[in-house]
């Protein structure tokens, strides 16, 4: 019966991508460009000064994802809690044991965990919430299409964290928080000089820039780690789609469909919830080292 | 068509072209040593696991953490060649 239903739901999924296949070779309006996708529209016009603090698509999505965020924690964990947990209450047992000894344990050190685990907590919900809203196809681009003379938007699957900006202001928080903690706990002079590691005197102007340079290197790694992955894997899934639309023929759909589910499924089950973690267990470990340094 | 406009077209082809393959070079090469350092995390865990499996709950942590630094090798050269393919 399972079965059936799934063969019934691919059928149909693979049916409707032939479908918008034709109706394009009908009315061609333009050429099919994978990267118009990413282009942010100012939705609701918001400048102050130089500052465009516009609504945009990714805008829309983080809102979105931190309204989803909160709901998801207070439903899993806060609401109507008992000593004989169910699935939900076991769910949200098994979410925060992840944040407390795969993330926060294995970065922060013990002194620090109940300052720090709060926000490496939240990231990695956070995260998570906004890399998978990014692969279900919500009424939120700026294409549109007629249904019985209403004009609505086309489903469409993409993720904040796809954009440069999002994932770099993610980063900055944790690349200012690492040197503010470094600071309060280990003051200037001695946070510095533990960033100089144990090397003899002359070896200095080689290793110094190297490691100021390291500290920044961070910031791009982290933020680049999120973002070209979530861009990768929506491009992958719109090249296979956009292949029926650039070569222009339907029969295509039988190979690029299934190649496209295969990416899609690679991306829920796997990439997703490892950003996530990364990004959170990077970040405790980054705040842990700048608290704690080794030498 | 004169011979200066077949070289002038030739040279737009030329920088197209230079395009696709500064693309294909940062995925390709970056996958190339992705794929090498992705095999070796996985064989280490397996090794690891095959002598001491009552650590695997340990190892398993520092194997992601190791797989997302080396898979993210890619997309560094997938950036770049992005920002090759979009800026030149």
């Amino acid at each position: 019966m399972k079965r059936a239903l799934a063969a019934v739901i691919g059928l149909a999924l693979t049916l409707s991508g032939t479908a918008f296949a034709s109706t394009v070779e009908g009315g061609k309006e333009e050429d099919f460009d994978p990267s118009h996708e990413w282009l942010l529209h100012d939705w609701i016009p918001i400048h102050l000064g130089p500052i465009n603090l516009s609504i945009t698509k990714a805008v829309a999505y983080l809102i979105l994802a931190s309204l989803l965020t909160m709901l998801l924690g207070w439903f899993l964990m806060r609401w109507r809690l008992g000593t004989d947990p169910g699935n939900r209450q076991t769910a949200g047992e098994w979410i925060y044991e992840i944040a407390q000894t795969q993330v926060a344990e294995q970065g922060l050190p013990t002194k620090s965990i109940a300052r720090w685990f709060p926000y490496v907590a939240s990231l990695l919900i956070f995260v998570f919430v906004v890399n998978l809203i990014g692969f279900i196809p919500l009424p939120l681009s700026d294409e549109k299409f007629e249904l019985f003379g209403v004009e609505l938007p086309t489903l469409g699957i993409y993720a904040a964290t796809s954009t440069l900006s999002v994932t770099l202001t993610l980063a900055l928080l944790t690349f200012v928080f690492t040197h503010v903690e470094g600071i309060r706990h280990n003051g200037v002079a001695g946070y510095f000089k533990s960033w100089i590691p144990d090397v003899p005197k002359p070896m200095y102007p080689l290793i110094v820039p190297l490691e100021i340079l390291g500290q920044f290197m961070r910031l791009i790694s982290l933020s680049v780690r999120l973002y070209a992955n979530m861009l990768a894997g929506h491009m992958l899934i719109l090249t296979f789609i956009g292949l029926i639309f650039v070569l222009e023929n339907v029969f295509l759909a039988v190979v690029a469909v299934p190649f496209a589910w295969a990416f899609y499924l690679f991306e829920i089950l796997i990439v997703v919830g490892i950003q996530a973690y990364i990004f959170a267990a990077l970040t405790a470990i980054y705040i842990g080292s700048a608290i704690e340094p080794e030498h | 068509m004169t011979f200066a406009a077949m070289v002038f077209a030739a040279a737009e082809d030329g920088v197209d072209a230079g395009k696709a393959v500064a693309l294909a070079l940062g995925i390709g090469l970056g996958a190339l040593g992705a794929g090498v350092g992705i095999g070796n995390i996985f064989g280490s865990m397996i090794q690891a696991v095959a002598r001491q499996p009552e650590l695997r709950g340990e190892l398993t942590g520092i194997q992601w953490l190791g797989f997302a630094l080396t898979e993210a090798v890619v997309f560094y050269g997938l950036i770049g060649g992005l920002l090759a393919f979009v800026l030149v």
